[in-house]
């Protein structure tokens, strides 16, 4: 019989549960998360941070009631006033970044990324990919997409039944 | 005389040189396949809940009818399909996660691949696939039929599956398999090593197909007899019926537990997974015959198939059309 | 998912979307723990799950207007992040960095720990270590989606049902992959024991 057998391994897996982060990484995520929303709020343009401090403004007067719409309509002018006067004043904010904010690893738009598996020759014949297509459907795509074959079966059987 | 001696000069020199070489005869053939099969092979796009895929299909008929692999046409959405250039919307008709396959379909005039047998296959016949791997154009691939599996990874395929060494790369997950008339033989679905690949045979895609246009969804059917290997042969069969699940058509049938199955419909069984390959033909509705030795008589019972329940293989949907799944974006809608 | 803890979600999405940053901020501290599980579990990397942690919160903060209540937030986090980490996990490819973080000194009480080690065929810390690590190590050779079921129903304990709701998928589904990469994952220590040094 296989030392290894389902219940073994689900113990050792269970096991995993213990795996823990460096000491005091909980208590130190939330702090980097506020920092990396003060960091992306920032980043944003200043009319962006105005529509969504007028979308919260009239959220949080539940929208259900008519009588709140003049206050919000009135946000809004109040905010697009401010922005205007703020612009016209100051010189470009250099604190305005246009850059996109660091998300993961992976930019956004790269050449293919071969894994270790595909030839480096094959990068060669990407020329042959600017075929002649007129795109009669609206198809445009960005990015690389996943070629696709399985290396397992979609499903299996494990009995013989009918 | 001198002529005739001229004449079989001639004859004799043209013997004593060599005839066209094995390997232009293959290139010929494989040149003249991919050119009559690959307009009938297109490239697929579309999006599932990882992202943009890109895949391999094939047209069937003359209304844009073609196959694909699962994993490219059976969980996707905003399918598009390339042909002769141009880039077309196409919707998907049928996802089939236990074949492993998807059939959608494109609105327009199309070739369609003429469907072969792939009884006929043996080892070493040689085949050839058209698909699109990575960015690249449609490409054929060269190699034989290494052998006929059932096995898979600890588990067995639904039904036979074709192991052909040829070498299959990214993206050509659902290109057509062609013997060297151009017929389909197989449907490539699979890498497996390096150099070789799974294929579903043909056989076992056109049932699906079938299915479809009789009943609009793929109708596996049931019996309700589990089956077992037995420690002798009877009959050349070892296998034998463990247990009949009650209330199945098997029970009514009057079949019974130690009955060593010998024949379903018109599939020999010496092994019980010969029963797989018999299975996944059952279409729900139809009768089959079942054949029996129980002691020392050999019985038949003519019984109709009944809906086969959800396997642990279960299709995504109750009409075997895919969920979409697009959960790139945070589930805004809300599930 | 027990009701008390449903309400208590509940509640503090209801103030999260009235605009009481604070109430997100006590969501997060809850889930953090979870959700590092069930990412580092499937990335096996430190740094790529404290970064997908960080996009995780900062998605679902975006996104929290548009929740409706008609899955418990906790489904609808894990839906988040397990599709960002598998997407972060396709377009991160095989080239994966084992950091394998310390054992918890806690893992020392564990229960199934001591039974473990004083089992009948008795396995000695240090072994046990190793087939941590060859596990962890397996587990990086399956699919991510297989690698995602495991973690969820293995080490998250989530029952089959919650799975299929995050993933989409069916309960058939979930149980066909758990099935196979339990028999992935027990081949691969059978040979790890067949061949010990590699």
């Amino acid at each position: 019989m296989d030392e290894f057998n389902d219940n073994e391994i689900t113990k050792l897996l269970r096991l995993k549960r213990y795996e823990q982060p460096p000491a005091g990484y909980f208590e130190n995520f939330i702090h980097e998360f506020h920092r990396r929303q003060r960091d992306e709020l920032l980043r944003q343009p200043l009319w962006r941070i105005c529509v969504d401090r007028a979308r919260d403004f009239v959220i949080s007067f539940n929208l259900s009631t008519l009588t709140s719409y003049p206050a919000a309509v009135t946000a809004v002018l109040v905010c697009a006033a401010v922005i205007s006067l703020k612009i016209y004043q100051t010189p470009q904010p250099a604190t305005v970044a246009a850059k996109d904010r660091p998300v993961l690893v992976v930019p956004a738009s790269t050449e293919p990324e071969w894994t270790l598996a595909s030839p480096v020759a094959t990068r060669v014949f990407n020329t042959r990919s600017l075929r002649n297509i007129t795109e009669s459907a609206k198809t445009h795509r960005s990015g690389t997409p996943r070629y696709v074959l399985d290396s397992v079966p979609v499903s299996y059987e494990t009995t013989f039944k009918f | 005389m001198l002529a005739r001696l001229a004449f079989f000069a001639a004859a004799a020199s043209l013997s004593a040189q060599p005839g066209p070489d094995s390997a232009t005869t293959i290139s010929r053939e494989v040149k003249d396949v991919f050119e009559r099969a690959s307009k009938a092979v297109v490239k697929i796009e579309a999006t599932d809940q990882h992202g943009e895929l890109s895949g391999t299909g094939f047209f069937v008929d003359p209304t844009g009818t073609l196959y694909t692999a699962y994993s490219v046409g059976g969980e996707a959405e905003n399918l598009t399909v390339e042909f002769k250039g141009k880039k077309y919307p196409a919707r998907q008709l049928l996802a089939d996660i236990r074949s492993g396959i998807a059939m959608l379909k494109v609105d327009l005039a199309s070739p369609a691949l003429p469907i072969g047998n792939s009884d006929q296959l043996e080892i070493a016949t040689p085949v050839v696939a058209i698909g699109y791997p990575l960015d690249l154009a449609e490409t054929p691939s060269f190699g034989m039929i290494a052998g006929f599996d059932r096995k898979c990874f600890g588990g067995y395929f639904p039904t036979k599956h074709l192991r052909v060494n040829l070498p299959p790369q990214r993206g050509e997950g659902g290109a057509p398999l062609l013997n060297f008339n151009g017929e389909v033989v197989g449907i490539l679905l699979y890498s497996f090593e390096n150099n070789s690949c799974y294929a579903l045979p043909i056989e076992a895609a056109e049932k699906i197909r079938s299915d479809f246009m009789r009943f609009g969804e793929a109708r596996y059917g049931r019996i309700g007899a589990n089956v077992s290997e037995a420690a002798s042969a009877v009959e050349g069969s070892r296998a034998v019926t463990k247990e009949i699940v009650k209330d199945t058509p098997a029970a009514e049938s009057g079949m019974k537990p130690g009955d060593v199955v010998i024949q379903i419909g018109r599939t020999k069984v010496h092994e019980p997974e010969d029963i797989l390959d018999a299975s996944f033909f059952l279409t729900a509705g139809d009768v089959v015959p079942i054949t029996v030795i129980r002691g020392n008589e050999k019985l038949t019972f003519n019984v109709e198939a009944a809906s086969s329940r959800p396997p642990l293989l279960a299709a995504p949907s109750l009409n075997n059309r895919a969920i979409p799944l697009n959960l790139q974006s945070a589930p805004e809608g809300t599930p | 998912m027990d009701e008390a803890r449903k309400d208590e979600d509940q509640q503090l999405v209801a103030r999260t979307q009235e605009g009481d940053a604070s109430a997100f901020d006590q969501l997060v501290v809850k889930y953090t723990p979870r959700l590092y599980g069930l990412v580092y579990n499937m990335t096996s990397n430190h740094e790529d799950t404290n970064d997908l942690l960080q996009d995780i919160f900062a998605k679902a903060y975006k996104a929290i207007r548009g929740f409706r209540g008609k899955s418990s937030f906790y489904t609808w986090i894990h839906s988040i992040a397990v599709n960002m980490t598998l997407n972060f996990l396709k377009k991160r490819g095989r080239r994966f960095q084992l950091s394998l973080d310390d054992v918890d000194a806690s893992i020392q009480n564990d229960k199934e720990f001591i039974e473990a080690t004083a089992s009948s065929s008795p396995v000695r810390e240090a072994d046990l270590s190793e087939l941590q690590k060859r596990l962890n190590e397996a587990m990086m050779k399956l699919s991510d989606e297989h690698r995602a079921v495991v973690t969820m129903f293995h080490i998250q304990g989530m029952p089959h049902a919650e799975i299929s709701k995050i993933l989409r998928v069916s309960e058939g589904t979930v149980r066909s992959r758990l099935f196979y990469a339990n028999r992935q994952l027990q081949n691969y220590l059978d040979e790890f024991r067949k061949n010990p040094v590699t």
